[in-house]
């Protein structure tokens, strides 16, 4: 599952917050929502590469989790169990919007911007052209997602950012191994298509 | 042309999902193989450059207005399990625990509701309407400026003539047969009535914001 941040010592635990929510502690979910909005921000943001439409979504996501937290037993990590939410809230927005034909998911979006801090925190200060380059890539990169179909954008998300193993992406879309397996064969295909000038030029 | 569980035997070896006699067996391939060599090189420098790139943790813009909005979505689907007498769009101004606020968005103006019995700090914009699909409308409550400020995303500029009026509400009452409700002022004066439309979106029949 999600790489799992466990609460700095002397913060209260989230199993705690979760119990003070079920009970109507809203202050208790605001806690959660501190704790976790930059990442339930950054899945959504990826998926669908628009600053608004990613807040919102986080929004509904985190929405839809407090109406849900009643029926939470607590039998998996409250990250892990917000992140499925996450995760079905901007996939079904993202298949409305591909039935609607309201923004096709290919090179016709072109508004693209890279969001603040989607950019990798270099160790040590790179020199300017290689700090160009990597900026380069980076927006190269956005662009290439951007043009993913959802289904290929999903598993090279939950693979690549969030980490996820085979079983676990295949439990949460739900699908079996195989069609994540070639699911994320295709999106990486797709992808080193996409950006073969980039590496190609780098050899 | 390679088979499917060729191209498995790829993203498993990248993704480190085989076993040690699996990955011993692939590298012994990759050894025989320029070509897949070449690729796997490749797919292993643009998935560390998608780690790099797409991280999973983002600053969240304005991130105080994002938990005010999450905080105010709670308050208000709490407020809807309140019993109320009749339903009614404008029902929710008659709730006495809440200082409650509105703002209706018209194209030629906008108007605001707001019941100012309750001190700011606990002010809560609990609805919003916007009849121009093209507008955004939000809202952001800042306890520490004793504020609420409305955003409207999309209006086009106001000419310098236009006059912005806002407006307090003391009490309202709804007509049923008419299907109207009408909005009174602090002295009593009527500022607007408001009708539902066939689609049952209230839009404003008359306003007399002056009194």
């Amino acid at each position: 599952m999600p790489a799992f941040t466990a609460p700095e010592s002397g913060e209260v635990s989230d199993s705690d917050l979760v119990k003070r929510c079920q009970e109507g502690d809203t202050r208790a979910f605001d806690v959660l929502v501190n704790r976790y909005r930059g990442k339930v921000y950054a899945m959504t943001y990826h998926m669908i590469q628009n600053e608004t439409e990613a807040w919102d979504l986080a929004q509904e996501a985190f929405i839809k989790a407090w109406r849900a937290m009643p029926n939470f037993k607590l039998d998996s990590a409250f990250y892990t169990w917000l992140y499925r939410i996450t995760h079905n809230v901007t996939y079904d927005w993202l298949r409305k919007k591909k039935i609607q034909g309201d923004g096709e998911f290919d090179d016709s979006h072109t508004d693209h911007r890279v969001a603040a801090g989607a950019e990798a925190v270099a160790r040590q200060e790179p020199a300017p052209d290689t700090a160009l380059k990597n900026a380069e890539l980076g927006v190269r990169i956005h662009e290439a997602i951007v043009k993913l179909s959802p289904e290929h954008k999903q598993v090279i998300l939950l693979r690549e950012v969030e980490g996820l193993a085979y079983e676990e992406i295949a439990e949460m879309i739900p699908c079996t191994l195989g069609t994540v397996m070639s699911r994320l064969f295709y999106a990486r295909k797709k992808l080193q298509e996409m950006l073969k000038d980039t590496y190609e030029n780098a050899l | 042309m390679k088979t499917p569980s060729e191209d498995h035997d790829l993203i498993r070896y990248l993704d480190g999902e085989m076993s040690d006699t699996e990955r011993a067996s692939f590298e012994v391939r990759m050894a025989a193989d320029p070509m897949l060599n070449s690729e796997v090189n490749m797919m292993q420098r643009m998935s560390a450059d998608l780690r790099t790139h797409l991280p999973a943790e983002m600053p969240v813009p304005y991130a105080d207005f994002f938990n005010s909005q999450i905080q105010m979505r709670i308050s208000q689907e709490e407020s809807v399990t309140l019993p109320v007498s009749r339903s009614w769009w404008f029902d929710w101004l008659r709730i006495p625990t809440l200082a409650t606020a509105a703002a209706a968005v018209a194209i030629g103006g906008f108007m605001i509701v707001q019941n100012h019995d309750q001190p700011a700090s606990n002010s809560i914009v609990h609805s919003i309407y916007v009849p121009n699909p093209t507008v955004r409308a939000r809202s952001f409550h800042s306890d520490e400026a004793q504020a609420t400020v409305l955003i409207l995303d999309g209006v086009e500029a106001m000419p310098s003539d236009r006059q912005m009026v806002s407006f307090h509400i003391k009490r309202t009452e709804t007509d049923q047969e008419m299907a109207t409700t009408t909005l009174f002022g602090e002295s009593g004066q009527v500022v607007a009535v408001v009708v539902k439309d066939s689609r049952n979106q209230p839009c404003l029949l008359s306003a007399n914001p002056r009194g």
